[in-house]
């Protein structure tokens, strides 16, 4: 069985004056509730262009099973180094934040349906970004005849 | 000018090359090189029933900003789940806006645009925890 572990640290000594923030948290990604861990990883490092929202990762349809039961997980980094660069992250077209320029994020996805795509559009400039999926559940594409 | 710092390490024998993702980042303002100062502060709840509540309530907070929310299941059940939304409705499963599902044990952490509720429901009535905090980019007094 394949493991894959996700810490988070996230500190202040500033934040709360008086008081130092300390989280710290670790998860083993287990595929969707079960204890087995996932079998699935992609990954990339693509130029995303202002001006065009694009999908990133599969479809629900392009996955086995009941899509909506997956426990898949997304981690993206903005490589942009310009302070003011952002790319817009959402499901589908609800745009949900802004993944600033060395930023990082990390979330759950369980990709409901086709209209539960992952969507980012770059602002302000063209931008790199860095991102791995792990899941358990996707197919490749059936090739064109 | 406050410093909140977060890092992420994730390891995984998925493939037969090791990998290994280590970053870090520091919580900044909105197209700023200024860290972010303010915060709803680190919140428990437990939840004993599978009504959606909000957890982040958008109009606490500047809109269109570069808010950071991190949440995180506390109990230890594999089996049971949040659904996490990003909803003006009090739904989080099976909505258009369904991020996904945090078991026990799991964390997130994502920018939030500080524009919609952030929603979450258990999928079950035994008692789960969630612990959460928003790292804000702009806190909108209460009017009074």
């Amino acid at each position: 069985m394949a493991t894959t572990t996700a810490s988070v640290s996230i500190s202040s000594s500033d934040l709360n004056p008086g008081s130092n923030l300390s989280i710290n948290a670790s998860s083993t990604l287990m595929k969707a509730g079960l204890t087995t861990g996932l079998t699935q990883l992609r990954t990339g490092y693509e130029s995303i262009a202002t001006g065009t929202e694009f999908r990133l990762g599969n479809k629900a349809t392009e996955m086995v099973g009941d899509a909506h039961n997956i426990a898949s997980w997304v981690y993206i980094c903005n490589k942009a180094t310009d302070d003011t660069y952002y790319i817009d992250w959402g499901i589908h077209e609800t745009m949900i934040g802004r993944l600033y320029a060395g930023d990082w994020m990390f979330i759950p996805w369980n990709a409901s349906d086709d209209a539960a795509e992952i969507e980012i559009e770059a602002q302000v400039g063209a931008q790199t970004i860095e991102y791995a999926f792990f899941a358990s559940d996707f197919v490749l594409p059936t090739a064109s005849a | 000018m406050a410093t909140t710092n977060a890092t992420i390490s994730i390891n995984s024998d998925i493939s037969s090359y090791p990998m290994r993702i280590n970053n870090s980042m520091t919580m900044l303002k909105a197209g700023t090189c200024h860290g972010l100062q303010e915060t709803t502060g680190l919140r428990h709840k437990k939840f004993t029933s599978t009504t959606a509540a909000v957890i982040v309530e958008h109009d606490e907070l500047t809109d269109d900003k570069a808010h950071k929310v991190y949440i995180r299941n506390v109990s230890s059940s594999k089996e049971n789940f949040f659904y996490v939304a990003y909803n003006a409705s009090a739904a989080a499963a099976t909505t258009a806006e369904t991020i996904g599902k945090l078991y026990g044990g799991d964390w997130m952490l994502m920018p939030y645009n500080g524009n919609v509720n952030i929603v979450v429901a258990s999928s079950t009535t035994e008692t789960q925890t969630l612990e959460y905090m928003v790292f804000a980019d702009g806190i909108v007094a209460a009017a009074g």
